[in-house]
């Protein structure tokens, strides 16, 4: 077991007749922090902000998750991060909010194929089954914190600092393999 | 044809032999066979010696229970396992036993001895000989106890396999697949629901493999079970044999250990040798069936005496007599039809030797019909044959009178001392137990969990009742799910219910004091062990259970605690619940530490955590030292470096030019919003109002008793924007706190907080070169004096790439900390490392950043501080705002002990010999008092010579801001080390080097 993953560059690490595992392309990532009135946000940002923790919305490239009570993540391309920010700021006075770049912070393992539950049910505690399609929870896979997105049925995203990277890509291989062992 | 194999009998494959060897001498089984059924068909009873005696011993059962026929495995290097149970082995091409506890050999063994001798080791035979004289405890006592404990070998290769866990999320477990358990499953079976049974062994159908006589809805027990097991799989129902329930945790969470490999000849690719399933279920079925009961009587562990149902299994099961001559003993219906199937098979039964007075006629006519002898109202009072039986010795007994014995030739003993319900996973759910009297056994009453338990397991006994409930019970489970069960009739035929009694140890017309009448096999415990315990004071089966050791050895005593707890509850003259039952506990079988660590092993030990210079480091030589999860650079040496050779290089180059360090780890926390600043400052010491954006300042952070918890330098970098940097470790601990004031305390607040850590990479470059090194690379402000002073921030472009540019020092020298997103941490390094050739820059660890830093009497949380220290003892009172109205921990510095006279203060050390301190040796003002010396503080950092020409130490000394030039005493094991007592800064105390242009 032995993969390096020094820069992040995207592409596959793995994939078997079970799965395949890919780092993603970056994106850009906002952390938002607020409460009180949502619409004001929506507005904002051109989406209705989901309210329920783990409910995802879409609208173009924008992609917001709820991560908590006062905690939103949005996933956008790099380069309308700075739009964002400017859409935001026009609010603040009057909702005042924290956002934060962390674009950077976080790596995305893509996650596919027909056992791909399989291999997540190898680290992760949670009923895989249990995350409706669309919809995201944060977890923890073999010890870390990650945010596990459901896309498909049998598509999913895995969002995990940086740090965790290498150790967590180990697991992802070896359990990629034993699975397709299995099915050998 | 192997000589005890029956042909046309068990489930075993007869056209697919199998070579396998034991103690070198190969033998020939058949596919499906274990270790213990090929070698009986061989005719091998001898297979172990026990722990304590070394008797000789063979299998007594033929499943997981078995506390005798334990073996080493092997399949090349590495893969070696010792205490192996041989009657749960499956045979491979090339597998390789041997056989424990024996020297020289199996059949000859010196430690037999032990045997002879057994009036010595009585039981509290170590509580007793082990007392005195004291000394010899580390020298005579602990290393022969040492030597003689534990069965088999430790491995000493590094084990080459795998081992693997997964979670699972079901509707219903069900633990058994026997007739109980697949009567469960039929009734759950349907859409909607995920059913998973699991079972131990190879195959699913559990006493029904043993009893293919019955007859089930009009078909035999294995046309059934074969239709079953399709019918189930064509529903959903999930089975999985060779794994094992080993546990029952809280809120129904159960532990499976499933062997993927061991039965393999031929090791599969990526494939581990075991999984561990951690399993949510929402309802439960125990379906463990019950275990046979072995008599106690003198001489009942010989080779070929065995429980009369583990016999039935040998021959049903594997097709394998296990004598040709058994006698039977029971006081049990069971072993009647034991009898019958042996004779049925070939097998000349001596005799049916039975406790009771009175049996079932039906079963007495059956005996008649076959010739087989009986005798009823017999006891057992010995055997013989050194290492197979022979003969088994058996009196009658009239009321309380013991007749004269005679003896039966035999070559097996087959016994029956009743069944005991397997109540185990019930217990770990801490379910309470109920004693039944007349079956003289504990039954399951109520548990906490949402678990049913079923079946032999609950204390019915035959295929029919085990159907019937097994159904009832998966129909209530079903309900409890909100769907409504498949209803399922059963009709068996054929079936073998029976009843019997239940005996503390048989009686005798011998001396009971010296019969060998073994109660725990495993670890010799016979019944006048447990007699003299009770004797000796011993009133809890707990207590009895130590000092015996019955019920201690690897199959915590499946066979002997009720036993036990019967010649106990006589001896003590109480009834059996008066006395207890020990507790069971998980594991339910031996379970390897393979298991139970998964993919935790070798690189994947733990989880470490990497920055993205990481990478440069290993190619460049790193040294790296784990810090909480993190590996950090340690130190870089060059070739023939050793540490500190590297460091004193990193140190002296830093302060000579310049040095590099990956700083990534430190934790950042982003707070945002109106209140940012009043969060702020509510949270650290410092006051905070008048920083203006674009300048930094040292926070210290205080719990609310008054302790420094952490510190870091922390940025304005807008009005409402503060970027807080923590230490590495205290990180996730800071966010916590600062959420946990800022949910519960304050959440008037308009402040959010985000852990940055990892969203940049962080370079610090420190020495009177770094501004020169930068400046051509900084885009956005100069690096002078004036326009960017010490303790300044401001987000500009470094190398081309956005970072926020720090001004700050750990090191006393001109120092900046450039921030990058995270993934072009090691572009930027090497942006820096290039520009830095002309300066001959120097890549330095955490080691060289430690020693800088103490050089300036910079204090380390956690190293320099332990939780009871002030910024007073500190000597950091400059960094608590004095105006301020609140922060945490402002209270806290009010406590009288905490201004009280005589704490400890945190000062410098150097010694008189120049000789480096041990870290955290004890400090005392008097070398020449009394021992013991009255310890006024201790060395908290320790370095040998850095850049002030002499080892360095920090340290907390009582009083010791007030006695800066005293001498104090470091007692060693071989000197005692005299030390001056001086400020905690030993380098550039008026810093003038952080200043640009300084020209130093």
């Amino acid at each position: 077991m032995s993969v390096s993953i020094s820069t992040l560059s995207a592409g596959v690490i793995i994939e078997t007749k079970s799965a395949r595992v890919s780092v993603a392309a970056p994106k850009g990532r906002l952390s938002l922090r607020t409460r009180g009135d949502l619409g004001v946000f929506g507005s904002a940002l051109g989406v209705e902000m989901p309210s329920k923790i783990g409910a995802c919305v879409r609208s173009g490239e924008l992609e917001v998750l709820c991560l908590g009570p006062d905690e939103w993540t949005l996933m956008l391309p790099q380069d309308q991060v700075a739009s964002i920010f400017d859409a935001l700021n026009a609010i603040y006075e009057a909702q005042p909010h924290s956002l934060t770049e962390v674009s950077a912070r976080e790596v995305t393992f893509e996650i596919e194929g027909t056992h791909a539950t399989d291999l997540l049910s190898i680290g992760c505690p949670r009923d895989i089954e249990s995350i409706p399609v669309g919809e995201a929870r944060r977890t923890v896979f073999d010890g870390v914190t990650v945010i596990l997105w459901r896309d498909a049925s049998t598509q999913f995203r895995m969002d995990v600092w940086n740090s965790f990277a290498p150790y967590l890509a180990q697991t992802l291989e070896t359990g990629c393999k034993e699975i397709a062992a299995e099915l050998a | 044809m192997s000589l005890y194999r029956v042909a046309g009998k068990g489930r075993v494959t007869t056209a697919k032999p199998v070579s396998f060897s034991f103690d070198g001498r190969t033998y020939k089984g058949l596919e499906g066979d274990t270790v213990a059924s090929a070698l009986l068909a061989n005719g091998v009873h001898l297979m172990g010696r026990s722990f304590k005696y070394h008797r000789p011993r063979g299998p007594v059962a033929a499943g997981s229970e078995e506390p005798n026929a334990l073996i080493g495995t092997r399949r090349g290097p590495g893969r070696f396992e010792p205490n192996t149970r041989a009657t749960v082995q499956e045979i491979w091409d090339g597998l390789q036993v041997t056989s424990q506890n024996k020297y020289p050999s199996l059949k000859f063994d010196i430690g037999a001895v032990n045997d002879a001798a057994y009036m010595l080791f009585s039981a509290g035979f170590y509580y007793k000989t082990f007392m005195w004289p004291k000394s010899f405890w580390h020298k005579v006592y602990e290393p022969f106890i040492r030597a003689a404990a534990g069965l088999g070998v430790s491995p000493t290769e590094e084990d080459p396999d795998t081992y693997a866990s997964r979670n699972m999320h079901c509707d219903l477990l069900i633990v058994g697949a026997g007739p109980t358990g697949l009567a469960a499953a039929r009734a759950a079976a349907m859409d909607g629901l995920k059913v998973v049974v699991v079972d131990e062994n190879p195959e699913a159908g559990g006493s029904l493999l043993s009893e293919p006589q019955v007859q089930i809805n009009g078909q035999s027990a294995w046309d059934w079970l074969s239709g079953e097991l399709d019918a189930l799989q064509e529903l959903g129902v999930k089975v999985m044999t060779r794994t094992t329930a080993i546990g029952y945790y809280h809120q129904n969470m159960i532990g499976l250990c499933e062997k993927v490999t061991d039965h393999l000849a031929v090791l599969p690719e990526d494939t581990p040798r075991e999984r561990m399933w951690r399993v949510r279920a929402k309802q439960v079925v125990l379906a463990q069936g019950a275990l046979e009961k072995p008599l106690v009587f003198n001489g009942n562990d010989r080779p070929g005496v065995m429980l009369a149902g583990s016999a039935q299994t040998y021959l049903n099961r594997y097709g394998v007599l296990v004598g040709k001559q058994p006698v039977i003993l029971t006081s049990h219906d069971s072993a009647w039809h034991a009898a019958f199937d042996l004779h049925d098979a070939g097998a000349k039964v001596q005799a049916i030797v039975d406790t009771r007075d009175s049996v079932n006629e039906a079963l007495q006519k059956e005996a008649r019909d076959r010739g087989i002898p009986v005798k009823l109202s017999h006891t057992a009072t010995g055997t013989s044959g050194r290492l197979r039986v022979k003969s088994l010795r058996v009196n009658p007994v009239s009321g309380a009178t013991v007749g004269a014995g005679y003896n039966i030739a035999c070559d097996a003993v087959l016994m029956s001392g009743g069944w005991t319900p397997s109540l185990h996973l019930f217990s770990h759910t801490k379910g309470s137990l109920a004693w039944d009297d007349d079956r003289t056994t504990f039954l399951p009453k109520e548990t906490p969990e949402d678990c049913v338990i079923a079946g032999a397991s609950r204390g019915l006994w035959g295929v029919a009742a085990a159907l019937m409930d097994g159904a009832e019970k998966g129909r209530a489970v079903v309900a409890a799910l909100g769907k409504k069960a498949n209803v399922q009739d059963y009709s068996v035929e054929v079936d073998r219910a029976g009843s019997g009694v239940s005996h503390k140890e048989l009686p005798t017309d011998q001396n009971p004091g010296k019969a060998k009448a073994f109660i725990d096999f495993q670890n010799d415990v016979t019944a006048k062990d447990v007699r003299l315990a009770v004797r000796e004071g011993m009133r809890s089966i707990e207590h009895v259970k130590r000092y015996t050791t019955t019920g201690m050895a690897t199959d915590q005593g499946k066979m002997s605690n009720i036993n036990g707890l019967n010649i106990a509850a006589d001896a003590l003259g109480k009834k059996q619940p008066e006395v207890g039952l020990t507790t069971f506990r998980p594991p339910y079988t031996p379970t390897t530490f393979g298991a139970f660590a998964g993919y935790h092993r070798g690189d994947h030990f733990e989880v470490v955590r990497k920055t993205q210079i990481d990478s440069w480091a290993e190619e460049n030589g790193a040294v790296f030292e784990p810090v909480g999860q993190w590996r950090r650079a340690w130190y870089f040496p060059k070739s023939g470096e050793d540490m500190d050779a590297a460091v004193r290089r990193e140190c002296a180059a830093t302060r000579a030019s310049v040095g590099i360090f990956d700083a990534s780890t430190l934790g950042k926390i982003e707070v945002v919003g109106p209140d940012a600043v009043e969060f702020m400052n509510r949270m650290y010491t410092n006051p905070w109002t008048k920083l203006a954006p674009g300048r930094c300042r040292y926070g210290l952070l205080l719990g609310d008793d008054g302790y420094i918890r952490d510190d870091g330098v922390i940025g304005r970098l807008s009005q409402d924007r503060f970027h807080v940097t923590t230490t590495t470790g205290g990180a996730a601990r800071v966010l916590n706190m600062m959420e946990d004031y800022l949910q519960t305390e304050w959440p008037e607040l308009n402040v959010w907080l985000t852990s940055t850590s990892e969203q940049w990479s962080t370079i610090a470059l420190n020495g009177p070169n770094a501004a020169k090194l930068l400046q051509p690379l900084v885009d956005g402000v100069e690096l002078t004096e004036e326009a960017f002073p010490h303790m300044s921030c401001i987000e500009c472009t470094v190398a081309g790439l956005p970072a926020r540019l720090f001004r700050v020092s750990f090191t006393g020298e001109i120092g900046f900390e450039v921030n990058v997103p995270a993934p072009y941490g090691r572009q930027l390094w090497e942006a820096l490392w290039d520009a830095g050739q002309q300066y001959d820059i120097t890549a330095y660890g955490t080691e060289t950043m430690h020693v800088l830093r103490a050089e300036k009497g910079y204090i380390i949380v956690g190293q320099d501080t332990d939780g009871t220290v002030t910024p007073y003892d500190a000597g950091m009172g400059w960094a608590v705002g004095k105006k301020k109205p609140d922060f945490v921990g402002m209270r806290g510095l009010a406590r009288p002990d905490l201004v009280a006279e005589g704490r400890k203060h945190l000062v410098g050390l150097l010694t008189e010999d120049h000789s480096k301190l041990e870290e955290g040796a004890q400090i005392v003002f008097d070398k020449n008092q009394p021992i013991p010396m009255t310890m006024v503080g201790h060395v908290t950092s320790s370095y040998d010579v850095g850049t002030t020409g002499r080892p360095i130490a920090l340290a907390l000394v009582e009083g010791g801001h007030d006695k800066v030039g005293d001498t104090v005493y470091i007692p060693m094991p071989d000197r005692t080390i005299a030390a001056k007592i001086t400020d905690t800064v030993f380098y550039d105390p008026e810093n003038n080097r952080l200043k640009i242009g300084s020209g130093v």
